[in-house]
């Protein structure tokens, strides 16, 4: 990053900022300062107060206590306009655009280029200024005539950081940025953001992924219940530190593992393999023990858990199940053997979004509820009993699985197992797309199932989640597992070397 | 408060809209049809517009559950009525001759079934196809599509049972509807079979990530299909003692539209067994009605699409009202 002239004094201070709204307090004694030329980190639960922050901000609120500082100058009534004239500019994804609106009647909505001294618009120079942005900073070129609502999710917020470049601002707020992007977007995202930090603009970056406020920013402020529980650098902590602060627990409450003593192996994996995907993949797995996976996309950790379930067939090796070799590729012999499969994409093969939470969790096992017909009221004890255990928030059994939440959705994907009385349980990417706080019960799930006696198997591509939940770790490189950890003698730094194949690398070449 | 008794309100609405529609075209031809309330007309409305269009619905109910939607159930009707009158000509039991005809229409499914649960074929191309195959089929058995008449004299009276019977005074036709209907409803509210065939039709992924043959409740659900629609191919030929070539396909199209407004029935819009014989009969009652008005049948065609029009648009957007509240 770039020196930048002023660099370290504070742009925007906010300081025991306190508001209410009605009865409710939704910041009460919060400060967040953001120096120059900084990327900062803003990160909180939801309801812990971030997006009362940024309005605040952006003029669209105002504070009840508390003062508003921006360049070093109290503002007590400042205006979404003032802000803008003050260099501050915000990336939201679904605010700001008229879907209607061509892409250049929105880049300059409201600043409109005119002739000099005439009201009459000047198109050519105002078309001239977005396409040397678009051209200098995405490398691409948009239809100054496409209508807004014919983009796709990036490309509308291509056409929001336009609008904010053009005005040359000194602070870009971005608000949960990455929410509708898919991953490679998402990146390209993450190399403007730093180009723009290089060229000397102060970045405010609010995010519920942790990794992106990891890898993105210098410092990071934690929102909790309406205050600033903590600013840190963040050189020097970690999501899971970062995770812990929002909840307000230890790291080790974060990952409530639980000590279980292994019982006898149930799953004993040997030599298998699948052409073109795995090779000569051996482990064991126990009773009370959680074993984790990680590795690329593509390094094979992903198809072995397919291939255990039934759903792909391999090429060669065996799987023993409880002492007994399994034979066939189907997933309906791999449940019948008490296997189970939390599927990576929830809501295409977990849950059934349009059948309710009890149609959803006896999926699997309608044949405990059936003699001829199904026993309703039986189905129906069977989930009220899941839904308390699991702590499951819905609106009653009855309501259909796209009402919940994606953390309770993935509760009702782990349910329909717990019904089905599963005892060996393959977790593929379990939290993904769930808040903090949902991930820390699946977490707890997790531990209650191997202390349940359950054998669990977690791929995920968090290396610290899995370090937190797991007794070992198996790295997938290639095809092949290429190490394996204890997980709490290890380090995530170390597991990544071995994930990226630096390990192997480095192994060759000695 | 007030918005929880308002949202259960509008589902309500959204529920009954169906049994609104009904009273309201059953009060208008009651108030406009000459003869439309008379006991005799409201028992040919019945056994005549109802019972056997009831039958084929509550078959297409069971394809349109798991997902899909069998067009060739007029094929399985005339399959099982081909095969039927075929073997009583044969000098067969009529019993004997009566499951042929059953075997005959599940012909029809099985194919189905290799089409969508084995090939992958989707459902309505896979049937569509049976359809035209059927009817080439059926033209090419009865030398280009000729009836096959039962000779009256050797027609046995057990024939005529299931078509022109009456047990303890109600007519055999509507016993058999009234008995497939409820084995129907069964089937598809309180049995395994029945919620993983819903559960396939709404997110069949999911019913294969759980562990359940999802190839197997396919295959099985389009042989149930045709099935059922065979038993109509045994009624129909019960009653008028002919085999007309490609004569059922005059069900499909009402079966549909049937099962569709039956949907509107169920709160989650999902196909069911009480919503489609509601559908049959406001279908049926229309059909009726317009005829004692003394309508022309072309007439009657755009009334029965106006009314499948409206009903579908209220039980929707109330949907999307009670969705919103």
């Amino acid at each position: 990053m770039a020196d930048t002239a002023g660099r370290g004094a504070a742009i925007v201070r906010l300081e025991n900022i306190v508001k209410r709204f009605g009865g409710a307090e939704a910041l009460s004694g919060a400060s967040l300062t953001v120096e120059r030329g900084s990327v900062h980190g803003l990160v909180g639960q939801n309801g812990a107060g971030k997006s009362t922050l940024i309005k605040l901000i952006a003029g669209l609120h105002r504070a009840d206590e508390g003062t508003v500082e921006i360049d070093g100058k109290v503002y007590d009534r400042l205006t979404p306009h003032l802000a803008e004239e003050l260099g501050i500019h915000f990336i939201h994804q679904d605010r700001l655009l008229v879907p209607t609106f061509t892409v250049g009647e929105a880049l300059f909505l409201g600043r409109e280029l005119r002739f000099p001294g005439t009201p009459f618009l000047d198109r050519a120079a105002m078309r001239r200024r977005s396409a040397e942005i678009l051209e200098r900073y995405f490398g691409l070129a948009l239809p100054h005539s496409a209508l807004i609502a014919d983009l796709s999710a990036a490309e509308k917020q291509i056409v929001q950081i336009t609008r904010a470049l053009i005005a040359s601002p000194k602070v870009l707020v971005f608000d949960e940025p990455t929410a509708a992007l898919v991953r490679r977007e998402a990146d390209l995202l993450f190399q403007l953001i730093r180009r723009l930090s290089a060229e000397g603009v102060t970045i405010l970056y609010i995010s519920h992924y942790l990794g992106e406020i990891v890898d993105l920013c210098d410092t990071v402020t934690v929102l909790r219940n309406g205050r600033d529980v903590a600013t840190l650098p963040v050189a020097g902590t970690s999501a899971a530190e970062i995770g812990a602060l929002m909840v307000n627990r230890d790291i080790g409450e974060l990952y409530p593992k639980p000590d279980v003593a292994p019982g006898e192996v149930v799953l004993e994996v040997e030599n298998l393999a699948l052409a073109g995907r795995f090779d000569a993949v051996s482990f064991t797995l126990r009773r009370g023990e959680v074993l984790g996976l990680t590795g690329l996309v593509g390094s094979g950790a992903k198809e072995v858990v397919r291939t255990l379930f039934g759903l792909d067939r391999p090429t060669g090796g065996t799987v023993s199940v409880k002492g007994e070799a399994v034979f066939s590729a189907d997933p309906a012999a791999a449940t019948d053997r008490r296997l189970a499969l939390v599927p990576e994409d929830r809501r295409r093969d977990g849950v059934a979004l349009d059948l309710s939470v009890t149609e959803n969790t006896t999926l699997a096992s309608l044949g405990r509820f059936s003699r001829g017909l199904i026993d309703r009221g039986a189905e129906r004890r069977q989930t009220e009993d899941l839904v308390k255990r699991l702590q499951i928030k819905t609106d009653g059994v009855d309501a259909l699985v796209k009402t919940l939440s994606g953390g309770n959705q993935q509760k009702v994907a782990i349910a329909k197992w717990l019904s089905r009385q599963s005892e060996i349980y393959l977790l593929d990417e379990p939290t993904v797309g769930v808040d903090i706080a949902a991930k820390v019960e699946i977490y707890r799930l997790i531990g209650e199932l191997a202390e349940r006696g359950a054998a669990v198997l977690v791929l995920s591509s968090d290396i610290e989640e899995l370090l937190g939940v797991t007794d070992r770790l198996l790295v997938f490189f290639r095809g092949r597992v290429t190490r394996q950890f204890i997980s709490s003698e290890t380090s995530p730094d170390q597991v990544l070397a071995d994930v990226t194949g630096a390990y192997e690398t480095l192994r060759h070449a000695g | 408060m007030a918005t929880t008794a308002l949202s259960s309100f509008t589902r309500g609405v959204a529920r009954y809209a169906l049994v609104a529609a009904l009273a309201a075209v059953f009060a208008l031809f009651a108030a406009l049809a000459p003869g439309f309330l008379s006991g005799a007309n409201l028992l040919s409305v019945l056994v005549n517009n109802f019972a056997l269009l009831a039958i084929v619905a509550i078959a297409m109910t069971f394809a349109v559950s798991a997902g899909g939607i069998d067009l060739s159930v007029g094929t399985a009707v005339d399959f099982a009525s081909f095969a039927f009158v075929s073997l009583v000509l044969a000098g067969q039991p009529i019993a004997l001759a009566a499951l042929g005809g059953l075997a005959g229409g599940a012909l029809v499914g099985v194919f189905n079934a290799v089409l969508i649960a084995g090939i992958g074929i989707s459902p309505f191309l896979a049937t569509l196809g049976t359809l035209f195959v059927g009817r080439s089929a059926q033209q090419l058995l009865t030398n280009g599509g000729n009836p096959v008449y039962l000779p009256p004299a050797g027609v046995p009276e057990a024939f005529r049972f299931l078509g022109h019977g009456t047990v303890a005074g109600i007519p055999v036709p509507l016993l058999v509807t009234a008995l497939v209907v409820a084995g129907a409803w069964l089937v598809l509210s309180h049995t395994r079979f029945g919620r993983v065939t819903l559960a396939a039709g709404i997110q069949a992924s999911v019913v294969r990530y759980s562990g359940l043959r999802l190839s197997r409740i396919t295959a099985l659900t389009y042989v149930l299909v045709s099935t059922i629609a065979a038993v109509v191919g045994l009624i129909l030929t019960s009653t008028v003692t002919v085999y007309i070539p490609s004569s059922g396909n005059a069900f499909l199209l009402n079966a549909i539209g049937a099962t569709f407004i039956g949907t509107t029935f169920d709160p989650h819009g999902r196909p069911n067994v009480p919503g489609t014989v509601l559908g049959v009969l406001l279908l049926g009652v229309v059909a009726n009605g317009l005829l004692l008005s003394g309508l022309n049948f072309y007439w009657q065609q755009v009334g029965t699409g106006l009314l499948i029009f409206s009903v579908l648009a209220i039980g929707f957007a109330n949907r999307k009202a009670a969705a919103r509240a």
